[in-house]
């Protein structure tokens, strides 16, 4: 990720997660294959240029040339975890599995969508464009799903292990998990020794604002 | 805590160095309104300075990422958790958004 043209510092611990985050999605994923998670990421930034009388109509697909053609489902689960995530409720998540959307691929979808939004977010914080996307690259999904998952309430299984459920959500799918929590890591207390320029009660406040206004109660 | 739920005055930090300033940029940066974090950001960068700006918009970014993750999960609130924002859940009425319909079934 190149932030050479940033007015701002830019640690390099967080250019390098950013840039292995944009790598990651060209990737053949655990559910979704590289250009399926390309268009996934395209998806999400689009339903950013939608007028809100727009959202919630049936999407249209993808702008990005090397994506690929998701499913009715996928788009609807791409629109509400990026503009109505607070008011996602288990009734929409049972619709979208009624649709036939498999729940690892949901939790695939959450991951991917989520660490676009924070490397999107970062880039146009800083004034910058959207960051490009590589070419997908070739192969199948591993179909890889965790058995070593609790129901713990949520809409799907969540890691057994692990100090707060936030760290356990996306456990059914290990390698969302991970792409998710690479992404995130630089910014919060998650690295050994992580400290910010701003003191504890500022990165807390900023935390907190963020949460509110996303309507999120966690 | 009203700067956490965007209720407090312009000029009130809350008792955090420069919170007013870092509420409202965190907010912006939340909403994706980019005209607003432009003037927020020079703001900050004036006030705070260039690394702090960097870290607060860093910050925002990885939390519109993350409450995403909690919310399309449906995951409940833990003992950690709740132990360590008992009094900012009280003061902000953020268990508002977790309200009974979220979990019942269709």
């Amino acid at each position: 990720m190149n932030y050479a043209e940033a007015e701002l510092p830019v640690a390099a611990d967080t250019a390098a997660a950013h840039e292995a985050t944009l790598q990651a999605f060209a990737q053949p994923g655990a559910w979704w294959s590289g250009a399926d998670r390309l268009a996934i990421v395209a998806e999400t930034r689009s339903v950013a240029e939608c007028s809100p009388s727009a959202e919630g109509a049936t999407a249209s697909g993808t702008a990005q040339d090397d994506a690929g053609v998701l499913p009715p489902a996928a788009i609807e689960a791409i629109h509400g975890i990026r503009n109505r995530s607070g008011q996602i409720t288990r009734s929409w998540f049972e619709n979208l599995i009624d649709m036939g959307l498999p729940r690892e691929a949901y939790v695939e979808i959450a991951s991917v969508v989520a660490s676009s939004v924070i490397v999107d977010t970062f880039a146009q914080g800083f004034g910058l464009d959207k960051p490009p996307l590589p070419a997908a690259t070739p192969g199948e999904p591993s179909f890889e799903a965790s058995t070593d998952v609790v129901d713990a309430g949520a809409w799907v299984p969540i890691a057994r292990e692990g100090s707060a459920n936030i760290l356990r959500s996306l456990g059914l799918v290990p390698s969302a998990r991970q792409l998710f929590f690479d992404t995130f890591r630089p910014s919060y207390y998650m690295r050994p020794g992580a400290k910010f320029a701003l003191d504890v009660p500022q990165v807390e406040l900023v935390a907190a604002r963020v949460s509110a206004v996303n309507e999120c109660f966690y | 805590m009203a700067l956490v739920t965007g209720d407090a005055n312009a000029d009130d930090d809350g008792n955090v160095a420069h919170g007013a300033l870092l509420a409202e940029l965190a907010e912006a940066v939340a909403r994706w309104q980019w005209d607003a974090v432009t003037a927020l950001r020079r703001d900050a960068i004036a006030r705070l300075g260039p690394q702090p700006t960097s870290d607060a918009i860093l910050v925002a970014a990885g939390f519109n990422g993350i409450t995403r993750v909690a919310d399309a999960i449906g995951i409940r609130l833990d003992t950690r958790t709740t132990e360590a924002s008992v009094a900012l859940r009280q003061a902000t009425g953020i268990d508002a958004f977790a309200h009974a319909g979220k979990w019942a079934a269709g």
